[in-house]
């Protein structure tokens, strides 16, 4: 298991060592690039030769890079060009912001969708099991962000019972009551989403598991069928479940790109949208960071709980079922 | 039309004494192949028929989208702006900018649908190839692309989208080209597993043993044999190349003006909500349809090709239920 974990845990740092290079050498091979973002226009070619010196733009890509990631070691993400603001000031409130957002809907999402992907692998083809499906149908081709401008035609406009957009109303921030008015329209798009997935996920793994052999020898020797479902066939059909939610762990942090921008919800998404229209590297350096490091994490946290959960698998195996 | 039911046929040719009178008979004639099959497991799906006729009227309109649309989609008329539907020949109603709503809804079909199916065609040439070799050689070609895969999908691929969208410009190759090469990782994962299995089966080691060459193996074995999950794949992979399309047009990062597509239509409306709030529903609910439709084909494609049937575990649902119920 050690040895297991610290070849993972290397092979997770060459991941992101490997994402920071790629994504680096990507906003330095954009025609102009940082450069000509950094330089203000009107300057003579001398005072922007000065500027180019004081930012390090002079000097070879590579080098720029090591300086680079020296600083994010030590947590110094840079300063944003336009305002000289530094980066993480506006990160960490949007982080903040989308953490609130995505666990509420994925905790919700969670509570519905396991049971109901359970219940409807007792019932397959019955009431339940066709509704959900429908979602799924409905939540994997509908436009998420197209579902949040509906509702918000709906709700907000014509009936006029939840607030359009944004996170807090005018001279209310930090209220939670108004927080919460707020976060229901966004969440109901991101619940749909995640329910289209995993309510389809839990049925699935349940149904694979209520197959196996030993389920029809517990049925076969008369345990009680809620029995058979709970004890039986529960516990393992959760194992993959488990692996799926720990994936997609780093959304939390990574938040619902589109979602935000549709609700104006200053999370981690819409930062990134702006930020990439403004062309702000170093904040979308930061950002792109954070990210591959939330998914790598993210990998790691459900390969161990699949490890922890299921004795039966041996991890590091080649061809093994991890 | 050679059926599976020919089996039943009065055969001619069959003297064999042992086989007795009732036993079914040899197939006369050709037996189908499996793309036969297949089509006619297929054409028995109501939803995947469905969704057949349907994409096939949508790529009808892209194509014939100039004589369809009755107005030119980018004319701007500031006179006819706001219109309701139906007025002066305007059948969904004209935006704040006076272009005709159903015209651009038409037009936006050739976009969409040129995204969806030329992404597909572009992630699965090469996410099949690079599954094949890495699957076929293995060693370090398998790492390295092993390797690459896992940095690509350690970050959302809408992230991705959006950061080459935006550093390099807006132009409908470079959306293509980077949606493409953000959605090949799966084909690649999904025919390298293929690969993994099939490369240690006998008739590949025959193939081999006649001095078939590796590229032989690869593309007139190995990828023939893979190519129904491939295509599952595709299927589903044209609806996803639509809803990210429309999602970076809605961002302002995908299609631009005076072009048209049903992203860039819906970002238009938000704006225009309290005015005509319409405008919103109709390019969504295209959307909506198409991959709807594309859907339903590549499930009716993997139902028609998963040897265990759907009805049967219907059936077998409903007898399970009635057991239970009966107290037994």
């Amino acid at each position: 298991m050690t040895e297991y974990l610290i070849r993972r845990l290397l092979q997770s740092i060459l991941v992101i060592f490997l994402v920071s290079i790629a994504a680096f050498g990507l906003m330095h091979a954009a025609p102009g690039g940082p450069t000509q973002m950094m330089i203000s226009p009107g300057l003579s070619p001398e005072t922007a030769a000065v500027q180019k010196h004081n930012l390090g733009l002079d000097k070879p890509v590579p080098t720029q890079y090591v300086i680079w990631l020296k600083n994010m070691l030590k947590g110094d993400m840079g300063n944003t060009f336009k305002n000289n603001t530094p980066v993480g000031d506006l990160i960490w409130p949007a982080v903040k912001n989308t953490l609130a957002l995505m666990s509420f809907s994925w905790v919700i999402s969670l509570l519905i969708a396991i049971p109901w992907g359970i219940y409807n692998s007792t019932r397959e083809y019955g009431i339940s099991d066709q509704s959900a499906n429908f979602i799924t149908y409905l939540g994997f081709a509908m436009p998420a962000f197209w579902f949040g401008i509906i509702l918000q035609e709906f709700f907000s406009i014509k009936m006029d019972w939840l607030p359009l957009s944004d996170m807090y109303s005018m001279e209310k921030h930090g209220d939670l009551g108004n927080l919460f008015m707020h976060l229901i329209l966004p969440s109901t798009v991101l619940i749909l989403v995640n329910l289209a997935g995993y309510v389809k996920y839990s049925r699935s793994s349940m149904l694979e598991v209520l197959e196996q052999d030993y389920i029809r020898t517990a049925r076969a020797k008369g345990v009680p069928e809620r029995k058979v479902i709970f004890r039986h066939a529960l516990r393992n059909a959760l194992i993959p479940i488990i692996t799926v939610i720990g994936m997609d762990l780093a959304s939390l942090v990574a938040g619902a790109t589109l979602t935000e921008k549709v609700f104006n919800w200053p999370g981690m998404g819409r930062l990134f949208v702006d930020m990439a229209l403004a062309r702000e590297y170093t904040v979308l350096m930061a950002i792109t960071m954070i990210t591959a490091v939330a998914v790598v994490l993210g990998n790691l946290i459900a390969d161990i709980l699949y490890k922890l959960v299921d004795p039966r698998v041996q991890l590091g195996r080649k061809g093994g079922k991890a | 039309m050679s059926d599976l039911n020919t089996a039943t046929a009065p055969n001619v040719q069959n003297t064999d004494p042992v086989v007795t009178g009732n036993a079914p008979l040899p197939p006369t004639g050709k037996p189908p192949g499996p793309w036969k099959i297949v089509w006619q497991k297929f054409s028995r799906n109501p939803f995947a028929m469905t969704g057949l006729v349907v994409l096939l009227i949508f790529i009808f309109v892209a194509v014939f989208a100039k004589f369809i649309a009755p107005f030119d989609p980018a004319k701007i008329d500031l006179m006819t702006a706001n219109l309701k539907p139906g007025v002066d020949g305007h059948w969904l109603g004209t935006d704040e900018l006076g272009r005709d709503i159903f015209s651009r809804l038409v037009h936006s079909s050739q976009v969409s649908l040129l995204i969806g199916f030329s992404v597909a065609i572009i992630a699965v040439f090469l996410g099949s190839i690079l599954g094949a070799i890495s699957g076929y050689f293995g060693g370090w070609i398998d790492t390295v692309l092993m390797r690459l895969i896992d940095v690509m999908i350690s970050l959302p691929s809408l992230f991705i989208n959006i950061l080459v969208m935006a550093i390099f410009g807006t132009k409908l190759l470079y959306l293509i080209l980077i949606l493409a090469l953000t959605s090949w990782t799966g084909v690649a994962r999904l025919v390298r597993g293929q690969f993994l299995q099939l490369r240690e089966m006998q008739y590949v080691e025959a193939a081999r043993a006649t001095g078939v060459s590796h590229s032989g193996i690869i593309f007139r074995h190995l990828l023939r044999n893979a190519s129904f999950p491939i295509i599952v794949n595709a299927t589903l992979m044209v609806g996803g190349a639509i809803l990210s399309e429309s999602g970076l047009s809605y961002l302002g990062l995908g299609i631009q003006m005076p072009a048209t597509s049903w992203g860039l239509m819906l970002s238009n409306s938000q704006e225009f909500m309290l005015t005509n709030p319409m405008q919103a529903v109709y390019p969504g609910l295209c959307i909506l349809i198409v991959v709807l439709a594309v859907n339903f084909i590549g499930d009716g494609i993997r139902d028609a090709l998963d040897p265990r049937q759907k009805n049967t575990r219907r059936r077998l649902a409903k007898w399970r239920k009635n057991f239970s119920k009966s107290g037994i």
